[in-house]
């Protein structure tokens, strides 16, 4: 069942065509990555979808209802961490979550605070005010804001944005963990494809202001047929390996093969290349194919 | 507590909190204690009658209120939106309305602040005069509806710009439109068109209305009712402006 359904969505900024007829949907439970280069709509569409910006053409339902007749029963069960986390740097972290927790009509106790903040691994006594804390803990503090109303989806805008790479790891684990265990649909926009390849089962490919690709991320990484190296303890002669089936040879050279395999699994290969007498040392996937194909798809724009 | 009294509350906190907050307050007894000075050190202005300088300094009270309405309000959503504060509030599900009335409610808590700031420098000057008990209290009337007013119209401009410096502007523009009748000659403002000026303007009518209560003495109840009629009609119509800009806030 699909919790987002989106159809020839259209947008213009001052004259500009930001999306053009856009199509996409996204099943309930799934973590569905928006990718695209800067300035290609993801954040218009999430602000769309959410329902803070109006739009200029096609249909939207988010859960179930058209965003155009929303009666405010879909925002309850929505939530949204923007790019800009938009604290007041000068309040606590839990001060702000009681005061984002009055504004969604909820008195939220000392002690729903101290959960929600563990929740994210926030230190509920941390009696630093936000201006302190640092970007991966403002990031998790904002994914505490958007569970305040305990939602069944959550748009994410470039959540992991200039977090180092354990920051991302430790994101990735929260993100995980709240779609696994409180079944939280989630809708992540972002231009980093290590994002995409920890956290989702489905993606969308916005370029140009319209999906390039959507489907599952097994099925972007099949796109591109995988380059594999091979590498052989004694060398070989190419016409040997040309009588190998289910590859294509790209180069031979110093003892390396590098080939496309053409609907043969990298385990047959070898199986045939032993066969044959060829002694395979080690075989290495050659490519990153999903960013292979988000480049290829938008055009190699970042 | 309501979203209203959520944002109220809030917004109150950060005028204790935050800088600017406390130096508008600051900056506000800064000019009543100068202008307090003046009237009983300066010679001439020392001379005047008590009920004068009640009413000259209910004047400045009434303008420090006006500024702070111009200052708070632009700041109210424009401000939000160049601190990147004003999506997080539009994703909850608290309405414009609900947002414009904590804001307009906080500014009230301000002219309050204000106000119970200026009491001891009224008393100061005015205490061996006349009316100084319903000066007190018809400033605060005059106050509370300017604030009103003022804060309402700000908040609106501040809910349509994309910039705190622009709705600061248009607030300022605003603010000295409202008060330039005020500095008409005698003569002219008893001309037609200074009349209807003086009628037009609601910082006008409200000094007319001290002028009336605080020199004239005419205190009684109901003599002021056509003045306190028009402006509450400003307010009716402020806060409606209001409320059409408020219902649909974009980032």
């Amino acid at each position: 069942m699909n919790i987002i359904e989106v159809e020839n969505l259209q947008k213009t900024f001052h004259g500009k065509e930001v999306l053009r007829d856009l199509s996409l949907t996204v099943g309930r439970g799934d973590i569905y990555g928006f990718l695209g280069p800067n300035g290609s709509g993801k954040t218009t569409t999430l602000r769309i979808l959410f329902g803070l910006l109006p739009k200029d053409g096609g249909r939207v339902r988010v859960m179930g209802q058209d965003i155009d007749r929303q009666d405010g029963a879909v925002r309850k069960k929505i939530n949204m961490l923007p790019e800009s986390h938009g604290f007041y740097s000068w309040m606590r972290g839990t001060e702000y979550l009681q005061y984002m927790g009055g504004l969604y009509g909820r008195h939220l106790d000392k002690s729903m605070r101290r959960y929600l903040l563990e929740q994210v691994g926030l230190n509920p006594e941390d009696t630093r005010s936000i201006r302190q804390y640092s970007r991966g803990m403002k990031q998790r503090l904002g994914i505490a804001r958007t569970l305040i109303n305990n939602p069944e989806l959550i748009f994410l805008d470039e959540p992991t944005n200039g977090l180092d790479p354990k920051g991302r790891r430790d994101i990735h684990g929260l993100l995980k963990r709240l779609n696994r265990e409180r079944s939280v649909t989630i809708v992540l926009s972002t231009h980093i494809l290590d994002d995409v390849e920890h956290l989702c089962n489905r993606i969308g490919i916005l370029s140009q202001g319209k999906i390039q690709y959507q489907g599952t991320l097994k099925g972007a990484e099949n796109e591109v047929a995988p380059h594999y190296k091979f590498h052989f303890r004694k060398d070989v002669e190419s016409e040997t390996l040309k009588s190998i089936p289910g590859i294509h040879v790209l180069s031979v050279e110093n003892g390396w093969l590098h080939c496309r395999l053409d609907g043969a699994r990298p385990d047959q290969v070898v199986a045939a290349m032993v066969e044959t007498g060829i002694p395979v040392s080690q075989v290495i996937r050659e490519n990153d194919s999903l960013e292979e194909m988000y480049l290829r798809r938008t055009g190699g724009a970042s | 507590m309501s979203k209203v009294a959520t944002v109220a509350f809030k917004e109150c906190r950060e005028d204790v909190f935050a800088v600017r907050g406390m130096g508008l307050y600051l900056t506000a007894s800064l000019v009543l204690s100068a202008f307090g000075l003046l009237l009983v050190g300066n010679t001439e202005l020392s001379l005047l009658d008590n009920a004068q300088a009640v009413y000259m300094m209910a004047g400045i009270i009434l303008a420090l209120a006006a500024l702070i309405a111009v200052v708070r309000g632009s700041d109210g959503f424009a401000g939000e939106r160049d601190r990147e504060t004003l999506e997080a509030l539009l994703i909850s599900p608290a309405s414009g309305e609900d947002l414009a009335l904590g804001k307009l409610t906080a500014l009230m808590v301000s002219w309050l602040l204000l106000y119970l700031l200026a009491v001891p420098y009224l008393w100061a000057v005015g205490s061996a005069g006349q009316n100084l008990s319903a000066a007190l209290l018809y400033l605060f009337l005059a106050g509370t509806i300017l604030m009103t007013i003022f804060g309402a119209l700000v908040l609106s401009l501040s809910a349509r710009v994309k910039s705190f410096k622009s709705a600061m502007s248009a607030g300022l523009i605003l603010f000295l439109f409202a008060a330039a009748p005020v500095a008409l000659g005698p003569s002219l403002r008893q001309s037609f068109i200074g009349r209807v000026l003086d009628w037009l303007n609601p910082f006008a009518v409200a000094m007319n209305m001290l002028d009336a209560v605080i020199i004239d003495s005419q205190t009684g109840p109901g003599r002021q009712l056509l003045p306190l009629m028009i402006l509450a009609g400003y307010v009716a119509v402020a806060v409606w402006i209001l409320w059409l800009s408020s219902r649909r806030i974009e980032l």
